[in-house]
């Protein structure tokens, strides 16, 4: 990917956050609808098997120590 | 190999609600979600070493979790659909009054888009990704990224039957009166 200048760069993130230049419109119902469903299947609560997974992962950690 | 650090196990859990979200708006489907999901863990598990501190870690798993995405669906042999590719108005979406449109409804029209306009919309719209960031997960330029998700607005509005919503919409207007940006 092309570099950005820091000028570039700094210009795109105050227009992403001040909502300009954002196709969506950042107050459009279709925006709203949006964060909506997205926030509703955030907060989903997370099953158990994630936490239990990562201990696991953990557990093996030292096991896998190669090289 | 090094050991996997306290601080990225407990990152990596924080950034589990963020991942399953992104991974239901890929595909549509919770179980499935979940094993992406589980699969993008134990990826990032394994490569924790090509993890720079100091980088945004969720846009580098939600890198991981959509590569793996792709390469499941590949394996399943199911075609990424493309944009012409997708049945027109598989629901009857009764036309939105303002602020009256249904979730559901809103659910069944993204669930039409082509994968990829809706990957693009849900990281923009949803996630609160820059389009610099959506574009590095998406491994594409930044001007396709726009050019996406304009054209997911776009379908959206057409399934949905709403147009020019931003003149005339009754938060366009608060928003001048409040002077900001809630979202």
């Amino acid at each position: 990917m092309k570099e950005m200048s820091k000028k570039q760069m700094a210009d795109a993130v105050s227009r992403h956050r001040n909502g300009d230049g954002n196709p969506l419109g950042a107050n459009s119902e279709i925006a709203r609808k949006l964060k909506q469903y997205y926030d509703e299947l955030v907060s989903d609560r997370v099953p158990d098997r994630f936490a239990q997974l990562l201990s696991q992962l953990e557990q093996a950690e030292p096991a896998q120590k190669k090289d | 190999m090094a050991a996997v650090s306290q601080s990225f196990k407990t990152e990596l859990l924080g950034a589990i609600p963020s991942l399953r979200a992104f991974a239901v708006s890929l595909t549509q489907n919770a179980d499935r979600a979940d094993d992406l999901v589980q699969e993008t863990l134990v990826k990032a598990w394994d490569k924790h070493e090509s993890f720079q501190p100091g980088t945004n870690l969720k846009a580098w798993l939600f890198t991981i979790l959509r590569n793996e995405f792709y390469s499941q669906m590949r394996k399943r042999g199911r075609e990424v659909q493309d944009s012409d590719g997708i049945m027109t108005a598989r629901l009857a979406v009764h036309p939105a009054q303002h602020g009256q449109l249904d979730l559901k409804d809103f659910r069944g029209a993204l669930e039409q888009l082509p994968e990829d306009q809706r990957e693009a919309i849900i990281l923009i719209g949803a996630s609160g990704f820059s389009y610099e960031e959506a574009a590095e997960i998406c491994g594409c330029a930044v001007g396709t990224i726009k050019s996406r998700v304009s054209r997911a607005r776009a379908r959206l509005q057409e399934i949905l039957k709403i147009s020019g919503e931003d003149e005339f919409g009754p938060d366009a207007i608060s928003a001048q009166v409040t002077g900001s940006n809630a979202a």
